[in-house]
C-alpha cells in the first residue's frame, strides 16, 4: 500500500523540484504569461487517462461507504467533501496546508484536504471526522476530547482528531506527550486547547482502537 | 410589599472572609456566597455541546447550506491609498454563474487601505464568484501613503484622514474608556488618565528610569473567518446566520442598514469558530459585510453566503494596534515609587482605539502620581478593533518591564516592588502565594548564577499582573426556563457560545436550582428569537447570563414548590436529587417526574433577568462601582544565548473570576489566554511592506501563531472571591487571563540575560542584539 496519494499540490511541487520553484520565484527564466482562469489547453494524455476540463467521474470510499461522483479536475478534496457531499466537519481555514483544520485520513495517512485534489483519492479510503463515530456513537478518542475539554470553539477540532487518530493507529508506537505534540504540530488552535488535547490523547493511548467506518 | 430584602452574606476570599448585610432588590434570589453548598455549579463539567463539536455534526456559519445559495466575493483595493477612477462591473455581470454585482466605492472616492471594499459579486459557486472578480475593471490613482506608525507621526507625513474622526466602539471594548479627543496631523490625542502631580513626583525621585517600549500589530486570526449567510424571507424580513460574538448587534446593524424592524431580523449562531473581540455587528471593522450580503441577496432574490478567505481576514477584520510607549518611573532611594508616567502612541490603522489599557494607571496604585496618555496615530492600514483585553497586554508589557528595570537600578526584588505598590488584597494574596509555589526566590538566584557562569542556556523568571473589571450587565438578559409535564427541563436565551462554554454553565445553574442531573437540562441558545441576550465581550457573558438564568429557574421552582405544597397539604418539605420529600416522614416523597405530572397545562415557564451589579468587593474598579478582578502570572523562560531563541517553559497563573462556575472550562479559558499571550510575546507580528504599503504575511504560514510545541507547562490556580455582586457570584475570566503573559515573559527574559528586550515580539535577533552579539535593527 502506498503511503501517499499520487498528487497533492505539495507532491506536485516536490516532483517539479525546488530549484525550478526558486527560479520561478526569481522570475527567471521568463515564461509567456498564462491567464490564471483560462481553460487549460488539451494536454497530451498520460497513460491515456487524461481527464477534464469538465467534471469527470471519481470513485472512492468515504468513511466506509463507496462514492461515485462527478467532480472537476481542479476541485480539491475539501471542496468535494464540503460542497458536493455535505460533509462539513472538515474545515476550510487557511486554504494552503498551514493550519491542519481540513485534515482527513487518506488510506490512514493524515492529509490536508485543501491541498489534495479530489481526483487524487480515486480508489482510496478517505476518513473524515464524520467517520470516527461508529453508528453515530462517538469514539473513545472523541469522548476523551470532550472529557478533557480538548476543544473550545471547536473549529480546529476535526483536524486535531484526525491527526491524533492517525497517531493512535500507528502500530507499535509508544505514545507520550511529545509524540502527541509532534503529531498535532501541523494543526493550529487559536483558543489554546493544546494541553487538553495532549491529555485527552494520552488518556486513551495504549487502548485498542475500535474499528471505524460506516 | 417592600421592594428590597435584607440579606446577610459571607463574602471575601481565602481566609479573609467576613459577613455583610445589605438590601437585595425585590424578587432577587439570595446570592450564592461562601456558605453556599453547591453540587453542580463550580464542579468540572464536560461541555454538553462537546459531542456535536467532536463528531463534525456542529454546523458553523461556513457550513450552512440553503437551497439556491449563492456565494459572494469582494474585490478589495490593492493600494494603501488611492482614488478610484472608473469602475466597470459589466464584464463581471456577464461572467459564468454570476447573478448579482455591486459597487462598493464610487468614482473619485479615496480608498484608505489595501483591502478596502471596492465591489462585490454573487455567483453560483465560490470559484465562479472569485473568477468574476478578475473580470472587473477598475482604475486607481495612487496617492502618497504611510503604513509605519513612527513615520506617520512626523509633520510631513501623508495625512490619512482629512476630517475629524469619531471613535467607534463595540461590545468588545472595555466600557467607559472612550473620551473627547483632538486631532493634529495623523495624531488623535485623547485625554490622559491622571492622578497627583507626575512632574512633581519625578522631581522628588532619587532614582529614575526612562525608556521606550514597542509592541507589534497582532491579528485575531480566529480559525473561522468572518462569515454571514443571509436570506430575505420577504421584502421586509430576513434571516441571517452569522459567525458573531453578538447576535443582537448583528440584528441591530442589519435592521439599521436595510431600514427594517429589529424584530423582523432573525439572527442564528448555533456554533462559531472564535472571535477574540473582532466579531460584533453584521460587518467586519474594515468591510461592510452586512450591506454586501444583504444587498446582493436582495438583488439576486436568493440567499447569499459571504465567507471571507484568510487573506481578507488578515487585512480588513481588525487587529490589536501596535504601540510605542515612553515610560518614565521615579522612586525614592529606598524604592518607593514617586511617579509613573506613560506617553503612548499606537496605530489602529485607519481606525481608533490604540490605547494601552489600565495597567500602568490602576495596578501599582500606591504610587501617588500617575499620568498615562495614549494617542491614536492614523496609518493606511486596516482598522483595529477590540482584541481580548483591548490595550492591556501592550500596556502591561511596557509598565511591567519598566518596573523590573527600575527594580534592577534600585537593587530590589521586582516582586517586592510590586507588592509594595499594589493595594488590591486579592492580588497581594496572589503575589505572595505565587512567590512560594513558583519558588520565586530560588529561581531568581539560579538565574543570576547562570548569568555569572555565562552558560549557553539560561533560565529566568518574571511576574506580571492583570487588572479587569466586573462589567456584568444588569437587565440586558432575559432568560427563560421551562419545566414540562413530561419532566423535561429547558433553558433558552438568544446569546451565543463563542467557545467559552456558556452553554454548559447555563445548564449547570438550572440543574443546581432544580436538583436535576446536568444531562437532564436542555439548553437552546444561538437564536435572536430566544430572548434578549448579551454580546460576548468585556468578559461579561457569564456574569450577565447566569444570574438571569438562576432567577428564571428559581421562579419555576417556586411554582413547583407550590404544586408540591398542595400535594403535601402544606406540610414542611425539602428538595433533593430525586424530587420533593416531606420533612421527617419516611414515606412522603414525590419524585421529580411525578411532581411534573401535577403541572396544569403543558409546562411551567418563567423568565428571569438580573438587576444592576450590587454586593461588596475587596476592591472596586476605578471610576465605577464594579469589582476589580485581580490576577498574576509567574513565568519561566529558557533562552539559548547562541541562537537568541526564547521558549516559555513554565507558567503559574493565579486568577480571580469571582465564583468559578465550571472548573473545567474556566481552566481552559485561562490556558487559552496564556497561550495567546505567549504567541503574542514570541511569534506573532503583522509585517507591512513600507514601500508598497501592503501586508506581507496575510496568511497562517508566515503569520505565525503558537502551535502545540510552543506551549509552556501551565498551572492554573483560582482565587475564588465571593462578592455578592450578583446572585451566582460569577464575574469573568476570558480577558484577564491574557493580560500579563507577554509582560511576564519579557520580565523573565530580562532576568535570564540581564538585558531588557523592549520590543515585542521577543525574536532571536532582538535577543542577540540585547546580548551585544549583533547590531540592533536600524543601527
Amino acid at each position: 500500500m502506498s503511503d501517499s496519494p499520487r498528487f497533492t499540490r505539495r507532491t506536485l511541487f516536490r516532483g517539479i523540484g525546488s530549484s525550478t520553484l526558486v527560479a520561478g520565484c526569481a522570475g527567471q527564466p521568463a515564461r509567456p504569461p498564462v491567464p490564471v482562469d483560462a481553460e487549460p489547453a488539451a494536454a497530451p494524455p498520460l497513460d491515456g487517462a487524461a481527464i477534464g476540463p469538465g467534471p469527470a467521474p471519481l470513485r472512492f470510499t468515504l468513511n466506509g461507504a463507496p462514492q461515485t461522483v462527478e467532480v472537476a479536475p481542479s476541485a480539491t478534496l475539501l471542496e468535494l467533501l464540503r460542497h458536493s457531499l455535505d460533509a462539513t466537519g472538515s474545515k476550510l481555514v487557511c486554504d494552503r496546508g498551514a493550519c491542519g483544520a481540513c485534515t482527513v485520513l487518506v488510506d490512514g495517512v493524515p492529509r490536508p484536504s485543501c491541498m489534495t485534489l479530489a481526483h487524487d483519492v480515486e480508489d482510496r479510503n478517505v476518513t473524515t471526522v464524520e467517520g470516527l463515530a461508529a453508528q453515530g456513537e462517538p469514539s473513545r478518542l472523541q469522548r476523551a476530547f470532550v472529557e478533557h475539554d480538548a476543544l473550545q470553539c471547536g473549529y480546529c477540532t476535526s483536524g486535531m482528531l484526525m491527526s491524533c487518530q492517525a497517531l493512535l493507529d500507528r502500530p507499535g508506537q509508544r505514545i507520550d506527550g511529545d509524540a502527541v505534540k509532534r503529531a498535532i504540530s501541523g494543526n493550529l488552535c487559536r483558543c489554546g486547547t493544546y494541553p487538553n488535547i495532549v491529555a485527552a490523547v494520552l488518556s486513551v493511548a495504549g487502548e485498542p482502537q475500535a474499528p471505524r467506518g460506516a | 410589599m417592600a421592594d428590597t430584602t435584607r440579606v446577610k452574606l459571607r463574602v471575601g476570599f481565602a481566609d479573609q472572609l467576613r459577613d455583610i448585610e445589605f438590601e437585595l432588590p425585590a424578587g432577587e434570589p439570595r446570592p450564592w456566597d461562601a456558605t453556599s453548598k453547591l453540587e453542580i455549579v463550580g464542579k468540572p463539567a464536560p461541555r454538553i455541546d462537546g459531542p456535536a463539536r467532536v463528531t463534525g455534526a456542529a454546523r458553523y456559519t461556513h457550513d450552512i447550506r440553503l437551497p439556491g445559495l449563492l456565494y459572494a466575493a469582494v474585490l478589495r483595493s490593492p493600494h494603501p491609498c488611492a482614488t478610484l477612477g472608473a469602475l466597470d462591473l459589466g464584464p463581471a455581470r456577464n461572467a459564468p454563474g454570476v447573478v448579482a454585482v455591486l459597487a462598493l466605492a464610487k468614482a473619485g472616492e479615496r480608498l484608505l487601505f489595501a483591502g478596502q471594499d471596492v465591489a462585490a459579486v454573487a455567483a453560483r459557486t465560490p470559484q465562479q464568484a472569485r473568477a468574476a472578480l478578475r473580470q472587473i475593471s477598475a482604475t486607481f490613482a495612487p496617492e502618497p501613503f504611510v503604513v509605519d506608525t513612527r513615520t506617520a507621526m512626523e509633520a510631513d507625513a501623508p495625512i490619512v484622514h482629512r476630517g475629524k474622526v469619531e471613535e467607534r466602539s463595540t461590545e468588545g471594548d472595555e466600557p467607559g474608556v472612550a473620551g473627547g479627543a483632538t486631532q493634529k496631523g495623523n495624531v488623535r490625542m485623547s485625554p490622559s488618565q491622571k492622578k497627583g502631580d507626575v512632574d512633581r513626583g519625578l522631581r522628588q525621585a532619587r532614582v529614575t528610569h526612562e525608556a521606550t517600549y514597542s509592541t507589534q500589530v497582532h491579528t485575531h486570526s480566529a480559525l473561522e473567518t468572518h462569515s454571514l449567510v443571509l436570506r430575505w424571507d420577504s421584502p421586509t424580513t430576513m434571516t441571517a446566520w452569522c459567525s458573531t460574538q453578538g447576535i443582537f448587534s448583528v440584528r441591530d446593524e442589519l435592521a439599521e442598514i436595510f431600514e427594517l424592524k429589529p424584530q423582523d431580523v432573525r439572527v442564528i449562531t448555533d456554533f462559531m469558530g472564535g472571535g477574540f473581540g473582532a466579531k460584533f455587528g453584521a460587518s467586519a471593522p474594515g468591510s461592510r459585510l452586512g450591506f454586501i450580503a444583504g444587498e446582493l441577496a436582495r438583488q439576486a432574490k436568493a440567499p447569499v453566503a459571504l465567507l471571507l478567505d484568510r487573506r481578507e481576514e488578515q487585512l480588513c477584520t481588525g487587529n490589536r494596534p501596535d504601540s510605542l510607549q515612553q515610560v518614565t518611573l521615579g522612586a525614592t532611594a529606598d524604592g518607593t515609587l514617586t511617579a509613573i508616567k506613560v506617553l503612548a502612541h499606537g496605530s489602529a490603522g485607519i481606525g481608533t482605539g490604540a490605547g494601552v489599557g489600565r495597567n500602568a494607571f490602576g495596578i501599582y496604585s500606591r504610587c501617588p502620581n500617575i499620568r498615562v496618555a495614549s494617542h491614536d496615530v492614523f496609518t493606511h492600514a486596516g482598522p483595529a478593533t477590540a482584541f481580548r483585553a483591548p490595550g492591556h497586554p501592550q500596556g502591561a508589557f511596557a509598565i511591567e518591564l519598566a518596573l523590573d528595570e527600575l527594580a534592577a537600578k534600585l537593587g530590589k526584588d521586582p516582586l517586592d516592588l510590586r507588592i509594595a505598590h499594589n493595594e488590591h488584597p486579592v492580588r497581594r494574596h496572589q503575589f505572595e502565594l505565587g512567590r512560594q509555589r513558583f519558588r520565586w526566590d530560588e529561581r531568581r538566584k539560579q538565574a543570576v548564577d547562570q548569568r555569572q557562569r555565562n552558560t549557553r542556556m539560561r533560565r529566568g523568571v518574571g511576574v506580571a499582573a492583570s487588572i479587569w473589571g466586573d462589567f456584568g450587565r444588569g437587565k440586558a438578559v432575559v432568560a427563560t426556563v421551562s419545566v414540562g409535564r413530561d419532566g423535561s427541563v429547558e433553558v433558552r436565551n438568544g446569546l451565543q457560545d463563542i467557545g467559552g462554554g456558556i452553554t454548559t454553565v447555563m445548564a449547570q445553574v438550572v440543574a443546581e436550582v432544580l436538583h436535576r442531573p446536568l444531562a437532564a437540562v436542555r439548553v437552546r441558545i444561538g437564536d435572536s428569537e430566544l430572548g434578549p441576550g448579551v454580546g460576548s465581550g468585556g468578559s461579561t457573558t457569564t456574569a450577565s447570563v447566569t444570574p438571569a438564568v438562576r432567577a428564571a429557574a428559581e421562579a419555576v421552582k417556586r411554582q413547583l414548590d407550590a404544586l408540591a405544597s398542595k400535594h403535601f397539604g402544606g406540610k414542611p418539605m425539602r428538595w433533593d436529587n430525586h424530587g420533593v420529600h416531606r420533612v421527617g416522614v419516611t414515606k412522603g416523597s414525590l419524585a421529580f417526574a411525578e411532581l411534573c405530572k401535577h403541572i396544569d397545562g403543558e409546562a411551567i415557564v418563567a423568565t428571569g433577568t438580573r438587576p444592576e451589579t450590587y454586593g461588596a468587593y475587596p476592591m472596586k474598579f476605578m471610576g465605577g462601582n464594579s469589582y476589580q478582578i485581580a490576577g498574576v502570572q509567574f513565568i519561566e523562560v529558557e533562552v539559548d544565548t547562541w541562537t537568541g531563541l526564547v521558549r516559555a517553559t513554565e507558567v503559574l497563573a493565579l486568577h480571580d473570576c469571582g465564583r468559578v462556575m465550571n472548573e473545567l472550562s474556566c481552566r481552559s479559558q485561562v490556558q487559552g489566554g496564556i497561550i495567546l499571550g505567549t504567541s503574542y510575546a514570541l511569534m506573532e507580528q503583522r509585517v507591512m511592506d513600507t514601500r508598497r504599503g501592503v501586508m506581507l504575511n496575510p496568511n497562517l504560514e508566515s503569520y505565525k501563531i503558537a502551535g502545540a510545541l510552543d506551549v509552556p507547562n501551565i498551572e492554573v490556580v483560582f482565587t475564588e472571591v465571593h462578592t455578592g455582586a450578583n446572585n451566582t457570584g460569577a464575574i469573568g475570566i476570558g480577558e484577564p487571563a491574557t493580560i500579563p503573559t507577554a509582560a511576564a515573559i519579557a520580565c523573565a527574559l530580562f532576568n535570564a540575560i540581564g538585558a531588557p528586550v523592549r520590543d515585542l515580539p521577543l525574536t532571536p535577533d532582538r535577543v542577540l542584539a540585547a546580548l551585544g552579539m549583533i547590531p540592533a535593527r536600524g543601527d
